[in-house]
């Protein structure tokens, strides 16, 4: 065999292309609200709606009226039943996608350009004319319900509802999943549902995105078809109860026998998007636990074999967030883990980064801006963050800059302010009997155990 | 039916066998990058099932110039985002970079497909290996119905046929993977004459070519590769295959696999078609039936799949979640009365809703440089055929409402199905 020649030096990178958020335009059509980006060349487009009807505008004692919503309007409209919607998107080769978050409910058609405008009445009837007759609607609660019941059998799921309700306080919306819980939706009415329609959708509540090869599009016929004699009194949303708990470091045990892992998540509340230090706050979450070379992933996979993967990462909504560092492990190293996990955050809360991470942070985060926006799926997305969050148009472009000059100083001044050791919640979703005398030995805090039903 | 794009691509063979394909997308300032090497869990030997995956993550820890953490470090410095896979027929790494980092990637992919044995050693083994054994655990032992996938490959597959084990493996096989063994694997699949590159995105082809020739030009060939592993198989499993699986689930859940013509075969292309109809989108013949006019099954845009396997045969596979209450085995029952008859024939309107679904999913898959990237590694290894990523949908849109009903009769049937039941068991029982 003949020798292996490589190249020994690594290669030094060509100049760096210049790369903006694609251009696009806000209007007013009809008495709506589009942002509009044209993308030449590309076979399919987006048309969407964002709407104000986020998990944190349902009425309380009522979260997943906005899922359940999101869901029905493509469940047939006052023309067409389930299945004839279904099939009249699906000739177009339209897609359906609807999403709820904390912030927006967002909902339209991903199609080849050509159908555009079909589906766009499509989107219209649904949004403004769903059918949402009593059959449909207590089947998709039901189905909704059933779904629950699935996704809470699945440890990350589990994880998530334990560790929202230790960390915010009863009543406060982020207490529950943003979806709601088997409880709560399971006593949903079809009232509730029109209702939360009634009030939350509305040309002042709705903003259409359009994203595509817009050549032969005529744009305005778009925004008249959705928005066009569109009478409504939804208004802006007031804002929510969004309290926290006051917590000491604590551990909650979900007991689950024979789990041969246990799910970790050890996190508390952070602020909301709008905090003045969200760029040096969530580059130091990077080094922390954003990229595969992040101390927790280092230290739990890479070091230890603990695990698959572990993460951590702030998730900043408009009225609040948290914090929350996250691995499933396997079962007879749970304690250890969880000592590793923790020890992490306080050797960043304590020290903070070390430069060359934060160089490496850096070029990821601003380097991946133009590979997170190529095409008009994710640009209509980022389009979307733009209306929720009320970004102005260079916000793309501002916060990459931002993210080039973040300093040592400041990620670290981040750091100290923004994770909090003492207050951490530690949930470990597992087997109880095997876990819990090693979790009591950790010194980590009071150690609770919870019934996997409750 | 709307204009099918048409991507540009030119593809070429270094002088060592390894196959390059650049395809030039000029809309925005990044790269895709995508190898495929063609091996995967179906060459595996007895004794060694999930050894292909467990070595792709040492790919991932250093090689002759590259340190044991660099790889992931160099790649996310340069702004990129990279990963690997394994499945049955091929094990794939890819990076998508910032344009101007392309050489960073190539260098990257050189390095290891030339010098992983200088990085390789027991430490990264006895740590990757308690890795994946948590990547099992996770995707599969503490998961409700986590069962399913490696049930289909033992059930749908006889003894001996190289997909009758999944790509995870067993702990006992990931338990007994020697240093040597790595070393041996590695000498026998990596060389890049049993490689595809595919290159997408911001880039000129012919500069690019040059790159590729300068980093890989000086691996040599390995000349020959062991022959695939033999994978006859009888079109149909013979008989119907039924198991019970009591599980820590909520719900009832039944999966059902028959096994159908290879990916690649117009008997394949046909089946596509078919499970459009039948279990594609919310317009299916099973989502009326089973979601929308009794509730029987909780709603899922796609009831019906199918696997995109070479060697011999693959499989198509419908996946019954219950509805809360509901019996499963009327709920089978239903879903034989619909899956049964589309044999009987489809109607043009049915046609006209499966093709243009089939379309817009081939358009969206391809929407990316990255995924485009991998369909043209993906054709060029398994067919040697690049151009199916423009020609593919084209085959797929020429099939007739009458192949995909007399393809339906071949495979949908009860002599041809396995069928998994999972149903809720006392904690005691539990698997």
């Amino acid at each position: 065999m003949t020798d292996v020649r490589l190249i020994a030096e690594r290669p030094e990178p060509a100049p760096p292309r210049p790369w903006h958020f694609p251009p696009f335009t806000r209007r007013e059509v009809a008495g709506g609200r589009m942002l509009v980006c044209d993308i030449p060349g590309r076979p399919l487009a987006v048309v969407s709606l964002v709407i104000d009807a986020g998990a944190t505008t349902e009425p309380s004692g009522q979260e997943g009226v906005a899922e359940l919503a999101a869901r029905a309007l493509s469940e047939g409209t006052q023309r067409l039943d389930a299945y004839g919607f279904a099939v009249a998107s699906e000739r177009l080769g339209a897609v359906w996608r609807s999403n709820v978050d904390w912030d927006s409910l967002r909902c339209g058609f991903e199609v080849p350009v050509d159908n555009l405008v079909e589906a766009t009445g499509l989107l219209a009837d649904a949004v403004r004319t769903p059918g949402f007759d009593d059959a449909t609607l207590t089947r998709v609660r039901d189905e909704r319900v059933d779904e629950i019941a699935l996704d809470q059998s699945q440890p990350g799921p589990r994880a998530v509802s334990a560790f929202v309700a230790a960390v915010f306080a009863e009543g406060s919306r982020y207490s529950r999943p943003d979806g709601g819980t088997a409880a709560t939706v399971g006593a949903l009415e079809p009232d509730d549902v029109r209702r939360f329609h009634a009030q939350r959708f509305g040309p002042a509540t709705a903003t259409a995105i359009v994203v595509g090869d817009l050549s032969d599009i005529d744009v305005d016929a778009v925004g008249t078809a959705l928005f066009g004699g569109w009478e409504s009194s939804a208004a802006p949303a007031s804002v929510p109860d969004v309290t926290p708990r006051e917590n000491q470091r604590r551990i909650v045990v979900v007991d689950r026998p024979g789990s041969v892992q246990s799910m970790l998540y050890a996190g508390h509340d952070a602020p909301a998007r709008s905090t003045s230090d969200y760029v040096p706050m969530t580059t130091m979450a990077l080094v922390l636990g954003g990229m595969f070379n992040s101390r927790l992933n280092y230290r739990l996979r890479e070091e230890k074999g603990y695990s698959y993967g572990a993460f951590g990462s702030f998730d900043c909504r408009r009225h609040g967030g948290t914090f929350a560092a996250r691995s499933a492990v396997q079962t007879e190293v749970t304690a250890p883990a969880l000592v590793d996990a923790v020890g992490e955050i306080v050797a960043m809360h304590k020290d903070g980064v070390r430069p060359e991470e934060l160089e490496q942070a850096r070029s990821y985060r601003a380097g991946v801006f133009p590979i997170s926006f190529a095409g008009p799926g994710p640009v209509a997305a980022g389009l979307g963050d733009l209306v929720t969050h009320g970004f102005p148009d260079d916000h793309f472009d501002r916060l990459r800059q931002q993210v080039l000059d973040v300093t040592v100083d400041q990620v670290n001044a981040a750091a100290s302010a923004r994770l909090r050791p003492d207050n951490l919640v530690c949930v470990v979703v597992g087997d109880a009997g095997k876990v819990v005398p090693e979790l009591e030995s950790t010194g980590l805090g009071p150690v609770e155990v919870v019934a996997d039903d409750d | 039916m709307p204009a099918l794009p048409h991507y540009p691509f030119v593809r070429h063979r270094l002088d060592n066998g390894l196959r390059v394909v650049i395809s030039e997308d000029h809309l925005a300032p990044v790269v895709a990058v995508n190898i495929w090497y063609d091996v995967g869990s179906r060459h595996e030997s007895a004794g060694r099932t999930g050894f292909a995956h467990l070595f792709e993550h040492l790919m991932f820890q250093g090689s002759t110039h590259v340190g044991r953490n660099d790889h992931f470090g160099l790649v996310s410095a340069a702004g990129g985002t990279l990963n690997g896979t394994t499945w049955c027929d091929r094990t794939n790494y890819y990076e998508t970079v910032p344009a101007h980092h392309l050489e960073t990637a190539l260098w990257l992919e050189a390095d290891r497909m030339g010098g992983l044995l200088d990085a390789l050693d027991q430490q990264n083994l006895d740590n990757q290996r308690e890795v994946v054994k948590n990547e099992k655990r996770q995707s599969r032992d503490n998961q409700p119905y986590g069962a399913w996938l490696d049930l289909v490959h033992e059930l749908a597959f006889p003894p001996g046929h190289p997909y009758q084990h999944s790509t995870i493996g067993s702990m006992a096989d990931l338990d007994a993977a020697s240093l040597e063994d790595a070393r041996s694997f590695y000498s026998t699949w990596y060389g890049p004459d049993n490689a595809v590159l595919s290159i997408v995105g911001d880039v000129d082809p012919d500069a690019t070519l040059a790159a590729v020739q300068r980093y890989f030009g000086g691996i040599p060939a390995k000349g020959s590769y062991p022959p695939p592993p033999a994978h006859d198989l009888d079109p149909r499993i013979g008989a119907e295959i039924r198991r019970v699986v009591p599980d820590r689930v909520p719900v009832p859940r039944t999966f059902i696999a028959y096994r159908c013509p290879p990916f690649g075969s117009r008997g394949f292309e046909s089946i596509e078609l078919a499970s459009t109809v039948l279990g594609g989108g919310r317009g299916s013949r099973l989502y009326k039936a089973l979601v929308l006019d009794r509730p029987l099954m909780q709603p899922d845009d796609e009831i019906t799949s199918t696997w995109p396997f070479v060697a011999g045969g693959t499989v198509l596979i419908a996946d019954l979640p219950a509805r809360e209450g509901v019996d499963i085995n009327e709920l089978e029952a239903a879903y034989h009365d619909v899956a049964d008859r589309l044999v009987d024939g489809i109607t043009d309107d049915e046609l006209e809703r499966a093709r243009s679904l089939i379309t817009s999913g081939w358009l969206h898959h391809l929407t990316s440089v990255d995924g485009r990237a991998d369909a043209f590694s993906q054709f060029t290894t398994l067919f040697d055929a690049p151009e199916l990523v423009n020609d593919m949908l084209p085959r797929l849109l020429s099939v007739t409402a009458e192949e995909a009903a007399h393809w339906a009769g071949e495979v949908i049937r009860p002599d041809n199905r396995v069928v998994l039941q999972f149903v809720p068991a006392a904690d005691e029982d539990a698997a």
